[in-house]
């Protein structure tokens, strides 16, 4: 499989602290990859190595087969990016700036024109590209970010907690806009502290937390393999020893808790385990009243992982 | 989706990516509210200096004599007003980017820091110089109306490059600065206390000390000159030989090139407040002008590659 973003051992330092340490990422090209950490894991450092902003201390960062370099040009031009919070001269209008940005591309007038046009009506800015930029909102400098990351139909687009300072609404659009470029053969790689965004449009996740790589693959490999892949509440009309024995000596059980007449059990196993845990109860005399099955969340599997590492 | 001419593989021309930064910085500088207050500020001063004669005839009751020569003996913008133009037009150009974290945008396009840095200096060349072309203008017109023909407009041009090349010294020190700090107002108040530092000190150094060599060397006023015509054996005015005076030698050069510039120092008379003067030394005027272009442009030179290294190697932390 091919990659869009391949790190090896990448490092970066401030001072004493180590912001990205040893991190080992790989992004497969034609995905949405979410990039997961708490507070100061050290995504935004890794993006900004990624995109050239910062020199690594350590290690190579790699970017659509280019190895990155701080002041590299080349590289850039198949790139697409967003920061946290994009900022832009207040100035200059939306539609000045867009066209600037599509010069720089080198894009042709007419195709600049029209490409403008429409990166303003996916981001919902039509009507407002006349307007100075320092009259916008946060979430319409959000918005423009998005344009402006869109304007050269980058191979790979990196978006820096793309829906901050959205509203709802605005959440549900961008969300919308990242699965229509990646239908259109564009790889995105989004850092988001909003654990059930990427759940709802990531197709591969990579957990990072003071500058390592916790997990990293396709979005239910990595739930599964960080908490289990299931989680099973059954209640039973009395519980006795005998039944908590015959459950937790099932091999896939990988915890088992008691609340009540309810079992809480973690389930550890790909197919669906229902019927032989059912069997067991009822073999030694229990009675099943009800048995639900979720999955764990991503939100629950990356607390644990997180816990996990401290 | 269109196909763009990305996908197609092609590359951005150099050339293209210049006039894009030259755009985005010149609709900056033409709607900084600090440049317009100093666009504003340097055509009031012009106004005052046009029509105060006027005003003064008017209250001494003299008639107004024409004056061919008036246009062309106040040209010069002024140590000031040079200073101020290349503050308001360059201060924020770098460090305003890094503060604002508009840079971030900006190196994440696939255009060099080389030629983002070319860019903002070529839109200060072409900002500085509509504004100098303007107010000269607005002298040499006012000049006519007010005082009748003038003489020796054709050096008008000439008076227009040496204020811009005066404004580059400075201009070239603040980018410099602000490359280096990334902070504007540090950079605002550094430029400040080295103008002030250099006008003062020049000042002190040309009139009390035997040092005023020091100031060849140096951006800012200079030591202060006498001219003497080469046959004659009395002065015929005083000039600064800094930097910041470049169009205004220019234009002594081309009327007097023949002339020398002697300096002086004064001293005060034992016991007294009066001041003896005492002739230091006198060079050629040609060699007083081409000493402070060279010096100029190897101020120019050297802060604009500093600004570019600083630049070059900056890291975006925040």
């Amino acid at each position: 499989m091919s990659l869009a973003i391949e790190t090896i051992d990448l490092t970066k330092r401030y001072g004493a602290l180590v912001a990205v340490n040893k991190l080992n990422l790989r992004v497969e090209k034609r995905t949405i990859h979410g990039f997961l950490g708490p507070n100061g894991a050290g995504k935004t450092t890794t993006i900004k190595i990624l995109v050239g902003l910062l020199k690594p201390d350590g290690g190579r960062a790699i970017v659509l087969g280019e190895e990155v370099r701080v002041d590299d040009p080349r590289a850039r031009l198949k790139i697409g990016y967003m920061p946290e919070l994009p900022r832009f001269p207040k100035h200059l209008k939306a539609w000045e700036i867009l066209d600037i940005y599509g010069r720089m591309y080198g894009m042709p007038t007419q195709e600049r024109k029209s490409r403008i046009n429409r990166v303003l009506e996916i981001v919902g800015l039509k009507g407002r590209e006349n307007s100075f930029i320092g009259e916008y909102s946060k979430g319409m400098q959000q918005r423009l970010g998005i344009a402006q990351a869109l304007l050269s139909e980058p191979e790979l687009i990196i978006l820096d907690e793309p829906t901050l300072g959205l509203d709802p609404v605005g959440m549900v659009n961008v969300r919308e806009i990242i699965r229509e470029v990646m239908r259109e053969g564009s790889t995105v790689f989004l850092s988001s502290h909003l654990l059930s965004e990427v759940e709802q449009i990531c197709s591969h996740v990579s957990v990072i937390h003071r500058g390592v790589c916790l997990a990293s693959g396709p979005l239910k490999n990595v739930i599964g393999k960080i908490a289990g892949s299931a989680i099973l509440e059954i209640e039973v009309t009395e519980i006795s020893s005998g039944i908590l024995e015959a459950v937790k000596s099932l091999p896939f059980i990988s915890n088992l808790q008691v609340d009540g007449n309810k079992m809480i059990i973690e389930v550890n196993a790909d197919g669906d385990i229902r019927p032989d845990i059912s069997q067991a109860i009822t073999k030694s005399g229990g009675v099943i009243v009800s048995m639900n099955m979720r999955m764990r969340s991503l939100e629950e599997a990356f607390m644990q992982l997180i816990m996990k590492s401290r | 989706m269109d196909t763009s001419c990305l996908r197609e593989g092609k590359n951005p021309r150099i050339i293209d990516q210049i006039a894009a930064i030259i755009k985005y910085e010149l609709l900056w500088n033409i709607r900084k509210k600090k440049f317009l207050g100093v666009l504003v500020a340097a055509f009031v001063a012009t106004t005052l200096t046009l029509f105060l004669p006027v005003i003064l005839s008017h209250i001494n009751n003299v008639a107004l004599e024409s004056k061919p020569d008036y246009v062309i003996t106040n040209s010069g913008l002024g140590n000031l007003m040079i200073f101020l133009f290349a503050l308001v037009t360059i201060m924020n150009s770098i460090s305003g980017e890094f503060e604002s974290g508009t840079i971030i945008t900006l190196l994440t396009k696939p255009v060099s820091r080389t030629v983002i840095l070319v860019g903002k200096i070529i839109a200060a060349f072409i900002t500085i110089s509509a504004a100098y072309t303007l107010l000269y203008i607005y002298m040499v017109v006012g000049g006519i109306a007010i005082y009748g023909p003038q003489e020796n407009l054709h050096l008008i041009p000439l008076c227009i490059l040496g204020d811009i090349l005066s404004t580059f010294v400075w201009a070239s020190l603040i980018l410099a600065l602000g490359s280096l700090s990334k902070n504007t107002i540090l950079t605002a108040v550094t430029s400040i206390i080295i103008f002030l530092a250099m006008l003062i000190g020049a000042s002190i150094i040309a009139v009390f000390t035997e040092s005023a060599w020091i100031l060849h060397y140096l951006p800012g006023s200079g030591a202060i000159g006498y001219l003497k015509a080469e046959s004659s054996a009395t002065y015929t005015g005083s000039i600064s030989t800094g930097t910041d005076n470049i169009s205004k030698m220019i234009i002594q050069y081309v009327l007097h090139p023949s002339a020398n510039v002697t300096y002086i120092k004064i001293s005060r008379v034992q016991g007294g407040s009066a001041g003896i003067f005492k002739e230091l030394y006198a060079e050629p005027l040609s060699l007083v002008l081409s000493r402070s272009l060279i010096v100029a442009l190897m101020y120019i030179i050297t802060l604009t590659l500093i600004s570019w290294y600083a630049f070059k190697h900056s890291q975006v932390l925040e």
